[in-house]
């Protein structure tokens, strides 16, 4: 089982490093894209900054703890689109009959589908994070933990979209569905949940997992407690679990479209 | 100009067999628009409060436009299609074709977008009334003079997206510079009007596209003037006739570039 586990483990990392050596193939693009999403996330320190003159806390966070938590947004989008970026592509797989490629191999159809693709922005994702958590919140302990949610959080938001891209096993149209509920879970988690009051708070716990992937981490930074920690390992470890599930039931249901295709 | 027309209407009677398409495309707008209502309701300590002149519901609402303004009018084919044509060579058919293809681009846009913004004008509306029991001012009267205001706002931000697009004939990819226009439209253009920046800021606001593509149509469904529409209509004015020299000189030069293997 452990070994198992390894091996499954080095295939995604292998799988990672091709994909990033062939996105490297045109240098210039490369490290433009990862400047740009720097600077197209660091816009956003304009908004909190013109809504922090209007009020010294929103949603019950400060400043820096608004930015902790864009830049908690911004790497686990970062990573979830690194390392699993198909995940995201899932229902044009389904509906497009691409999967075929991915059933004759020998390891996890999940993981080799969702792994096959990396995108080069989303490194510029990552570093914002870091570079938000350096002048913000700097410490060794926050380095640990935002390292830690970093990556729980980038596995709670790509097994959402194998969750909700698996509808399209079932549903037509659902592509359309999945994106939206994509954007709606990325649009929140970057604003404090203070702001959010009863039944559409509950959603951002259950439905909508944001809380486990950016709140809960966010406030264990500032203040740990050992069950929430718990809480947020545990909710990853569940929703991983409900994501196979669902695929591998969804998979059940797919036709292929015969459609002619080689991964080289 | 018949056949820009023609273009227009093939692409609006397209669109119209995917209304569901549109109306799930709901979802993500109405959260949106419900994170923005959250803030703002937060911020203003009570409905009497006056942030930069505007009251709770004045802000709330200019909110709703922009975000109409910006979900109304998304499509892929200014961005996308036009960069992905310039990368790949496609725009070689386009090019030998009986007309312009950046006027065929902007019409099959139009033809994209019409049906759609309608739509989210009237969901927003909808929201609108229900959270904030409408809008105090707002005279219908003034209705034919928001109709040229917002179509050359519309035209002014697709002649900017299309301009960023073209790019592509020089560098490979042309996205990133999407992102920094959308970025400087979503969070300074939708989520603020330009008397709640400082005020060293406003004026180079107000030379942005910012004010002619969000401020300029919001500013005035919620407090009109004629002088105010007088100053976005001249403003508009002056963007759209730089941006259409520029469209043509770099168009011209950029073509020059394309080189076609054959296939």
């Amino acid at each position: 089982m452990l070994m198992e586990a390894r091996n499954q483990l080095k295939v995604i990392l292998l799988s990672v490093k091709y994909n990033i050596m062939r996105e490297m193939t045109n240098r210039t693009t490369f490290v433009t894209n990862i400047f740009f999403m720097i600077l197209n996330n660091s816009t956003f320190i304009v908004q909190w900054l013109i809504l922090f003159r209007l009020k010294n806390n929103v949603g019950g966070y400060a400043f820096d703890e608004v930015m902790t938590l864009w830049g908690f947004g911004a790497s686990t989008f970062g990573i979830a689109h690194i390392f699993f970026r198909k995940a995201f592509e899932l229902p044009d797989l389904i509906i497009n009959g691409k999967l075929d490629a991915f059933l004759v191999q020998p390891k996890s159809v999940l993981l080799g589908v969702i792994t096959s693709a990396t995108s080069t922005s989303a490194i510029g994702d990552v570093i914002y994070g870091y570079i938000i958590l350096v002048v913000f919140n700097f410490s060794i302990r926050n380095l640990c933990f935002f390292t830690l949610f970093t990556i729980t959080g980038g596995i709670i938001l790509t097994a959402f979209a194998v969750i909700t891209g698996s509808l399209s096993f079932w549903l037509v149209r659902a592509d359309i569905l999945s994106n939206n509920l994509m954007n709606v879970m990325v649009s929140v988690s970057t604003y404090p949940d203070g702001i959010f009051k009863g039944i559409v708070r509950l959603l951002l716990y259950t439905v909508i997992p944001t809380g486990f992937a950016v709140y809960l981490p966010v406030r264990l930074m500032v203040r740990f407690r050992l069950d929430l920690l718990l809480g947020v390992l545990g909710f990853t470890a569940a929703i991983c679990s409900l994501a196979g599930l669902i695929f591998y039931k969804g998979l059940k249901r797919y036709a292929s479209s015969s459609l002619m295709s080689a991964r080289i | 100009m018949r056949k820009y027309l023609y273009i227009y209407k093939a692409t609006l009677l397209e669109k119209l067999q995917y209304i569901m398409n549109i109306v799930l495309g709901f979802i993500s707008f109405f959260v949106m628009l419900f994170i923005f209502v959250n803030l703002w309701n937060y911020i203003y300590a009570d409905s009497t409060q006056l942030i930069s002149g505007y009251s709770r519901t004045q802000m709330i609402w200019y909110v709703i436009i922009t975000e109409t303004l910006w979900f109304g009018t998304r499509t892929s084919t200014l961005t996308n299609q036009v960069s992905q044509d310039i990368k790949s060579g496609t725009i070689a058919y386009g090019m030998n074709k009986p007309y312009n293809y950046m006027y065929f681009v902007i019409a099959k846009h139009f033809g994209e977008i019409t049906f759609q913004f309608f739509l989210f004008l009237i969901a927003g509306a909808v929201v609108g009334v229900l959270f904030l029991g409408g809008l105090p001012g707002f005279n219908w009267m003034y209705l034919p003079f928001y109709i040229p205001v917002f179509f050359l706002g519309i035209l002014i931000n697709s002649l900017i997206r299309l301009l960023i697009s073209i790019f592509s004939f020089w560098i490979e990819d042309s996205g990133p510079f999407h992102w920094i226009y959308n970025k400087l439209i979503i969070v300074v253009g939708t989520l603020f009007p330009v008397e709640i920046f400082p005020f060293w800021l406003q004026p180079i606001i107000r030379i942005s596209p910012i004010f002619v593509v969000t401020y300029g149509p919001a500013k005035l469904v919620i407090d009109f003037s004629i002088e105010k529409l007088f100053k976005v209509l001249t403003a508009q004015t002056a963007y759209l006739v730089g941006l259409v020299c520029l469209l043509a000189f770099f168009y011209q030069r950029g073509v020059k570039k394309v080189n076609v293997n054959g296939g």
